[in-house]
């Protein structure tokens, strides 16, 4: 386990330059280029605000305020696991060529996504600029916290299902199912009134709800995040890291024969 | 490994011992659920045994190679020294950084530029910023590329692109450096430059481990050979003689595998002839029978040598011919193995069917690899029988190594009237170890 870490240290360089390649190739001859970091999810908080707050009558203040605050750590994390799936597979080449530390691979493409939050972070930073609400700048200093227990979360998914799809390929299709229902179960076009008291056990359950109630806390109600959230949300986590950590450990062996 | 030492007292940096390796072999791979659970048959897997325990070493600074045909075990056995693979059983300790030359390019984004290049590509073998920064220089000194070095590498021919990625993996400070089959990147001049490099990383100290076929790259760099086989060390030593020996095999194999081959594709044009001749196309049939002639013209050899080799060809318009040739060494034995400076003779004996003006016979040795290494002719201009023998005697001047015998039947205006190729193999054999090449010399050392 130590040695593995070390390892992992020791090629710090190939993660940096996978991720630097990610964020350059993934535009790269789009016309609009990098502002698609922006449109994509900016278009989505239009759709959702619109549909929520005209059709379905959504009583929370500010609406797209809180929509998007929500939105963005969902991207990345949607991005996170979605895309994990098939990343390993995505670099058969590498993997059946060349030795280094399989994690580098997971690792350099949920950097991505999460370099991609943090610049999507500009367009929240506007909307609460915009909606006046201003900033609390001592919660602030919660946010780099909560990012990274979140990035932490994502690892550790993406680290068990980057694995597993190299012998099991369904569990791509599989996870873009379970995605697709997961954002209805957190806690980001709704706020936790909306759901009725027996189900709320339920929700909290789903570890990407404290998550999110910490960055609401942080930028729409701008407030310190409570502790037991910010428990939950680090000790859930971290656990579910560890696991993931481990469990690609066992598997990442037979990776270039079963490709 | 601590310290480890051979009997040489050399430290080993290269321990593998008792590695076993198998490969699922699936029918048809069923990857997705569906599949599993529709036909779950075809889930069943045979287990194939690729390498069956092979133990070797090496010593910090040795070269050695690994021989072996396709499919033996060769390529596996670096994908475990290089950890892509793990053994199913036995262990590997390497000691010191290992670099593999296996994958070129690994990493390269066409989009980026060769320095962009240069860097990512450095990384995933494990370099960091810093050390690239030091060899920045050398390795575009190395890939020839200093014009083009801010360009992006889509622009780049496969050759530049092959130097840039050559020059990056080359210039990595490795203990141990395992190759495979890569030394014929870009053009002559740039394959002589990296075997250059190679050579100097050698004389460094480095650790090399290679796999190739350039049996001649091999001789040349390496101090030892491994050669596998069906999953199991079958010999090592000394490359040149187990270079030797292997390609003696291969080629053995090869003759063999004509032998099958020309048996299938007569009886496939049998069975098309039967086919054919229910139907009306002419034209196909004309061209299959003629196709059998040769065959079966070809295999007239047979009676023609007793060490007749399966590929000989014959041609030649006929109306005179080779009836038998024998080879023969100084006791007047028949053979195909000859010794360098015995006195050999060669009997063609012949027969002409038709009213001919003057003939010429002609001889030709070339060896194995191609190479035309001696010819002579004979010409008959008048009184000669019709039937009878011609013998060449000489003292043989070739050096070691495998040759082929071509002959030919002229009229002295070289229209063939029976042509041979590669009728027999001659195998020559030297007793001396100090002379190489094609012949031998009448020569003297002196020391003043």
């Amino acid at each position: 386990m130590i040695q593995r870490i070390k390892d992992i240290y020791a090629y710090r360089d190939m993660i940096f330059s996978l991720v630097r390649r990610e964020l350059r190739g993934r535009y790269k001859g789009s016309v609009l280029g990098f502002l698609w970091t922006y449109i994509n999810p900016l278009c989505q908080v239009i759709v959702y605000s619109a549909v929520f707050s005209v059709i379905f009558k959504v009583q929370i203040d500010k609406f797209y305020l809180y929509l998007i605050i929500g939105m963005m750590p969902w991207t990345f994390f949607n991005t996170s696991v979605q895309g994990g799936t098939t990343c390993i597979r995505a670099q058969a080449d590498m993997v059946k060529k060349i030795f280094f530390p399989r994690e580098v691979i997971p690792i350099a493409y949920v950097t991505s996504a999460f370099v991609n939050m943090l610049l999507s972070f500009i367009i929240v930073f506007l909307a609460v600029l915009v909606s006046g609400y201003g900033f609390n700048l001592q919660v602030l200093l919660f946010l780099p916290l909560i990012m990274i227990i979140e990035y932490l979360l994502a690892l550790g998914i993406a680290f068990i299902v980057s694995s597993i799809t190299v012998y099991f390929r369904d569990l791509e299709q599989i996870v873009g199912v379970i995605m697709m229902a997961w954002i209805y179960i957190t806690p980001i076009m709704y706020n936790m009134e909306y759901v009725p008291e027996q189900y709320r056990p339920l929700i909290v359950l789903n570890p990407m709800t404290p998550i999110v109630e910490v960055y609401h806390q942080i930028l729409y109600y701008r407030m310190v995040p409570t502790t037991n959230y910010l428990l939950l949300a680090g000790g859930v986590s971290l656990m579910i890291f560890i696991v993931g950590f481990i469990v690609f450990g066992r598997l990442d062996r037979n990776f270039a024969e079963e490709m | 490994m601590e310290n480890f030492r051979d009997a040489d007292n050399r430290e080993i940096v290269i321990e593998v011992k008792d590695v076993k390796k198998k490969f699922r072999s699936y029918q048809d791979k069923a990857s997705s659920l569906k599949e599993r659970f529709v036909n779950p048959s075809r889930g069943k897997h045979e287990d194939v045994m690729i390498l069956r325990g092979i133990s070797f070493q090496v010593a910090r600074g040795e070269a050695v190679g690994i021989i072996g045909r396709n499919g033996c075990g060769k390529s596996t056995t670096l994908k475990l020294l290089t950890r892509i693979l793990y053994p199913n059983e036995g262990h590997i300790n390497m000691k010191g950084r290992v670099s593999s030359l296996i994958e070129l390019g690994a990493g390269f984004h066409p989009d980026m530029t060769g320095r962009e290049n240069i860097y990512t590509n450095a990384s995933i073998f494990g370099i960091t910023r810093k050390e690239v920064d030091r060899r920045l220089n050398d390795i575009i000194r190395f890939s020839e590329l200093e014009e083009y070095i801010d360009n992006p590498v889509r622009t780049y021919s496969s050759g530049m692109y092959m130097r840039l990625a050559f020059a990056v993996a080359i210039n990595v400070d490795a203990d141990i450096l395992l190759i495979d089959e890569i030394l014929a990147v870009g053009d002559s001049g740039f394959q002589k430059k990296c075997f250059e490099k190679l050579k100097e990383i050698k004389a460094s100290g480095t650790t090399i481990v290679i796999v190739s076929h350039s049996m001649d790259q091999m001789y040349r760099i390496c101090d030892r050979l491994i050669w596998i086989e069906n999953g199991l060390i079958r010999k090592e030593g000394v490359p040149k003689f187990i270079g030797e020996e292997y390609l003696m095999e291969m080629e053995s194999g090869r003759i063999d595998r004509i032998e099958v081959e020309n048996q299938q594709v007569k009886e496939e044009l049998e069975q098309q002839l039967q086919e054919e001749a229910t139907s009306e196309s002419s034209e196909e049939t004309v061209a299959l029978i003629r196709r059998q002639k040769e065959i079966a013209h070809n295999e007239t050899l047979k009676e023609v040598c007793k060490f007749y080799q399966p590929g000989a060809r014959r041609g030649g318009r006929g109306g005179a011919k080779f009836t038998f040739v024998t080879l023969e060494n100084s006791d007047g034995e028949e053979t195909n193995v000859i010794k360098t400076g015995e006195y050999c003779r060669i009997r063609l004996g012949y027969k002409i069917e038709e009213k001919l003006p003057s003939v010429r016979f002609s001889l030709g040795i070339t060896r194995d690899d191609g190479v035309y290494t001696y010819g002579t002719y004979l010409e008959y201009k008048e009184s000669f029988k019709d039937s009878g023998e011609v013998i060449l005697s000489f003292d043989n001047a070739l050096l070691r190594g495998k040759y082929v015998l071509d002959l030919w039947l002229e009229t002295l205006d070289g229209e063939a009237l029976d042509s041979v190729y590669s009728l027999m193999p001659i195998i020559v054999k030297t007793d001396n170890d100090e002379e190489r090449g094609f012949c031998t010399m009448a020569h003297k050392w002196t020391c003043v």
